[in-house]
């Protein structure tokens, strides 16, 4: 623990923070976001963004790749597809829900104009499974992962392309809370997002090397090594706000929708690629 | 034998004189008792100032937290310590609870300042627009 803070004092001490207020529209923070890591890894296509640590760690990228090779996600993706196919109680399955199904993943997350809210995959499977009469599903660990798995897995190649309406004010004012919440600054060591997986991405934090925020969202759910299985997005927020000592949100609740809402339109354009592997 | 039968009923009376004055006796000593434990229960806060002082301060941790919680700035631990000052105060150790609550109390009064302090934050300056 001792060295976590050695490690992010430094990181603190690397770099000031001067902060404008200065308003700026979606367009121009995925810009500015984008442009940031095209001058911080010169090298390094757009593309290979959606890799995470792995698109700026060439030694951990070997060990990666063979990994990949026999992909320890794929039980999950067949799990999924199951799941996908097995009907409700009520005999209506996932389809009925979403008709384009299941490679759908490039549709989400979106501003839902009548809920008045942004809508998450996760989220609207289980107000899918609800609407029919089943139980929701726990939204960081168990069998939700193993139906984003084969959705994710359907959905490869299609690109990343959130919207933010013009025609509802509520929905830049929910990307606006997201992106605050991405800077601000959290928990007892006082860090933000930003400050590991921009400022200070490619730097080292104990044995990680921290992932550039760009492509963070294309590859979800991920395998873990640590974790010995496939999670969700939203456990990923929690795991990041509970190692500053910041007291995690609730799963696809506001904070963490807005969140994603954000974080996902910052890699506009970059194709999707999930189910993932990480350590 | 009539001095007789009266010195046999004095002594009757005079048992059961005394027997009525030992249940007097016992009863005023079981109120008194009652009495006592009782006095002792409700003025037991007051006798050791501390354990009043201690839920005092957990109450005001409780509320640093909330406020804190209130601008989305709430601290990892501050709950732990707040639930494990309530435990300590529970077992009557009021010097553990009180040291607890202190520093849940800082947590959420810091938590609460450093969301303040980024109020009107926007972009950092290291993203060029
Ligand atoms: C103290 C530094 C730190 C902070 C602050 C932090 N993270 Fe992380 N994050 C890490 C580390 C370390 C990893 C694992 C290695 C990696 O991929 O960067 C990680 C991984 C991730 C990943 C998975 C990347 C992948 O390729 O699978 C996501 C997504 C993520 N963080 C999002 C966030 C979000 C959102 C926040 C703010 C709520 C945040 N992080 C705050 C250190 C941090």
């Amino acid at each position: 623990m001792k060295k976590i803070i050695q490690s992010l004092a430094l990181l603190a001490l690397s770099g000031s923070i001067a902060i404008s207020a200065q308003a700026t529209t979606p367009e121009e923070d995925l810009a500015a976001f984008q442009n940031f890591f095209k001058n911080r890894f010169p090298g390094v296509p757009m593309e290979e963004y959606t890799n995470g640590v792995y698109s700026i760690d060439p030694i951990g990228r070997e060990n990666w790749e063979a990994i990949e090779e026999f992909p320890p996600y794929e039980p999950f993706i067949d799990e999924g597809q199951s799941m996908w196919e097995t009907p409700f109680a009520n005999g209506k399955t996932y389809k009925d829900c979403f008709p384009d199904g299941p490679s759908i993943k490039g549709k989400f997350p979106y501003w839902d104009k009548q809920q008045g809210m942004v809508i998450t995959l996760p989220l609207a499977i289980n107000q899918c499974r609800e609407a029919n009469g089943e139980k929701p599903l726990k939204y960081k660990k168990g069998p939700i992962n193993n139906i984003l798995s084969y959705i994710a897995y359907e959905s490869r190649g299609q690109a990343t392309n959130v919207v933010v309406p013009e025609d509802d004010p509520k929905a830049l004012e929910a990307y606006e809370a997201g992106k605050k919440f991405y800077y601000t600054r959290r928990g007892q060591l006082n860090f933000s997002c930003a400050n590991c997986h921009l400022q200070n991405a490619g730097m080292k934090i104990r044995s990680d090397i921290l992932s550039p925020a760009l492509g963070h969202t294309t590859h979800f759910p991920v395998y873990r090594s640590k974790w010995g299985t496939v999670g969700t997005l939203h456990r990923r927020f929690t795991g990041c706000n509970k190692q500053v000592r910041a007291k995690p949100f609730k799963a696809h609740g506001e904070q963490y929708r807005n969140l994603e809402y954000f974080l996902t339109y910052m890699s506009n354009g970059l194709p999707l690629n999930g189910p993932g592997a990480r350590k | 034998m009539i001095s007789n039968l009266m010195k046999a009923k004095n002594r009757e009376f005079f048992r059961m004189q005394i027997k009525s004055m030992l249940k007097i006796v016992s009863l005023a000593l079981l109120l008194g008792f009652g009495l006592a434990t009782q006095a002792e229960q409700t003025a037991a806060p007051a006798a050791d100032p501390k354990i009043a002082k201690a839920q005092q301060m957990i109450d005001d941790a409780d509320k640093a937290r909330k406020k804190a919680a209130s601008v989305e700035s709430e601290w990892r631990d501050t709950g732990k310590m707040i639930k494990m000052a309530k435990e300590a105060l529970k077992k009557g150790d009021s010097v553990k609870a009180m040291q607890l609550a202190a520093k849940a109390h800082k947590q959420g009064v810091l938590g609460y300042q450093q969301a303040m302090a980024q109020k009107d934050q926007g972009t950092p300056s290291y993203l060029k627009y």
